[in-house]
């Protein structure tokens, strides 16, 4: 921990000397959902394993590297694959990318995820934008002694996710006839899926989808001062007192179904976002 | 676990700057702390001089136990005390109250500055906890248990004593201050909870809202203390005003309401 901010630099140091271009906006991308990254032009793509101290990525269906290039004519570094809790990682080992894109001169981070339906006015394959969420990990990537150049001791999550963004994005979809709910993200440590009593409990505590990811991520990017855009895949319904079993193969089937109009979505989302 | 070696060189540290052996203890909170300026015939001792005890870190907070008299009573103050934010373990965090059992505390007054959650309250008033969730995904007392220092599964029904509880709601209502009573929530921090997350702890039945307390007193009950606990609401949680939440606005909140503070705990101590 004392040498984070070393570590923090040393990787930012590696990926300007790869770089001609300085992004602004940066894009984590959820499970299914990495094909976006194919879609950056002129693009630079440097595996986790090249940049000094960054985590590399275990879990299938993430391939593990930086994307750096154009979309839509915006500078933008994606995440193809992300690190989860659930992997063994820490939260700072999870959430160290975030500080390095912040250290590299993103403002935006536009966070993404698959995940499961709690509200029972939702359908697999609807996007959601997450308007809040609750962390229900157990654990927080800024316990520790605190960095002032990173971020205050206790930083306010009173509009985590930019609260000016969410109208944008809900225009946005409306301008390109994608219906998008909006709804709370409760981020739980997983592996397992929740069971019935857990996903009741989780709905009746205020959430309206779960997933295992995202919540690190947006501490983070709001003790860094970033704004924030969370957009939610719904892959499957997770309605406590009617589930129904789901695998791996069954979420990867819907977010790829879906990933049409997502990656219109966020295209477009960066394309005419104002920062 | 509780490592004796370390409680005992710490204690006996204690002893040989003491005259009088202190029976309450005083854990001061953020912004809170100035309630140690009052002891009279005070010794400080430093943190960083007690063998084994850990230093605190954050803002506002001195670092320093204050031992002397306080209306006539023999106290033992923290000024400042260890956060489970500031990646301290559950151990580390409550080490000072088994230090202050070890040295004859029976009584301890836990404070803090906390979020209003409860929508009836308002920054400023002052709360006594009449109980607590511990939603900090950690506890003190896992480990192997030393039946010398507590039961292996202490009972939390009363940890926060009704009688100490009837006393400080007599006392205010004799010096004419606004008291509020509520479930305090610990949470781990070291962020400020989302609305989201103000909305959870509201029906999961939580008035306040910090992060703290919550180990303090679990350990204090294990060591059989006898606890009373007081929160300075110093702003209202997250979601509840069209504004952000600063640590300014704690410590601004605090020093406001330093006075019936001071008099509300003074006035408690003169009683017990």
């Amino acid at each position: 921990m004392e040498n984070m901010l070393d570590k923090i630099k040393q990787s930012a140091t590696y990926l300007e000397g790869k770089l001609s271009t300085k992004p602004q906006i940066g894009l984590i991308l959820g499970s299914g959902l990495g094909e976006l990254a194919d879609e950056i032009e002129d693009a630079v793509k440097i595996p986790y394993s090249d940049i000094p101290n960054f985590p590399v990525s275990t879990v299938e269906g993430h391939a593990g590297q930086l994307v750096i290039g154009t979309l839509h004519g915006k500078d933008v570094v994606a995440m193809q694959g992300r690190f989860h809790y659930y992997e063994g990682y820490t939260m700072q080992e999870v959430t160290f990318p975030v500080r390095v894109m912040k250290q590299i001169g993103v403002e935006l981070m536009v966070v993404t995820n698959a995940c499961g339906g709690m509200n029972k006015n939702f359908a697999p394959g609807d996007l959601m934008i997450i308007t809040d969420q609750l962390n229900m990990t157990g654990d927080n990537p800024l316990i520790g002694a605190n960095f002032e150049e990173l971020g205050p001791r206790f930083p306010d999550m009173s509009s985590a996710y930019t609260t000016q963004y969410v109208d944008f994005v809900e225009q946005t979809a409306s301008n390109l006839d994608i219906n998008v709910q909006k709804g709370v993200y409760a981020g739980v440590t997983g592996p397992t899926y929740m069971s019935g009593a857990e996903l009741v409990m989780l709905r009746n505590l205020g959430g309206d989808v779960v997933g295992m990811s995202t919540v690190p991520e947006v501490i983070v990017a709001s003790h860094a001062s970033m704004k924030v855009i969370g957009i939610s895949c719904i892959t499957d319904m997770a309605i406590g007192e009617d589930l129904k079993g789901i695998t791996h193969e069954e979420v990867v089937e819907v977010a790829n179904r879906t990933k049409p109009k997502f990656i219109k979505l966020v295209k477009e989302i960066v394309s005419t976002v104002q920062l | 676990m509780v490592n004796k070696q370390a409680l005992d060189q710490a204690a006996g540290y204690l002893r040989e700057k003491m005259d009088k052996a202190p029976t309450i203890g005083l854990i001061l909170g953020s912004g809170l702390g100035v309630l140690a300026e009052e002891i009279e015939n005070s010794v400080k001792i430093p943190y960083n001089e007690i063998p084994n005890f850990p230093v605190s870190t954050v803002e506002g907070h001195a670092g320093q136990l204050v031992v002397g008299q306080l209306e006539g009573k023999q106290v033992v103050a923290m000024q400042g005390r260890f956060h489970f934010y500031e990646g301290y373990s559950m151990d580390v965090v409550t080490f000072p109250v088994r230090v202050m059992k070890e040295i004859g505390v029976k009584q301890v007054i836990v404070t803090n500055a906390a979020g209003g959650v409860n929508e009836s309250f308002e920054a400023g008033n002052l709360m006594i906890i009449c109980d607590h969730i511990n939603n900090m995904n950690a506890n003190p007392l896992i480990g192997p248990n030393d039946e010398a220092f507590g039961v292996r599964f202490p009972d939390m029904s009363n940890a926060y004593s009704k009688e100490l509880s009837a006393l400080a709601k007599q006392q205010a209502s004799n010096l004419n201050i606004e008291l509020q009573e509520g479930v305090y929530v610990g949470n781990s921090g070291p962020c400020y909870e989302t609305p989201a997350e103000v909305r959870m702890i509201r029906k999961m039945g939580g008035d306040a809202v910090g992060m703290s307390t919550v180990p303090e007193v679990i350990v204090a009950r294990h060591a059989g203390l006898e606890v009373l606990g007081i929160s300075c609401i110093s702003n209202m949680a997250a979601g509840i005003l069209p504004q952000p939440l600063t640590h300014d606005e704690v410590i601004e909140t605090t020093e406001r309401v330093k006075s019936d503070f001071l008099s509300l705990v003074k006035s408690i101590v003169e009683k017990m």
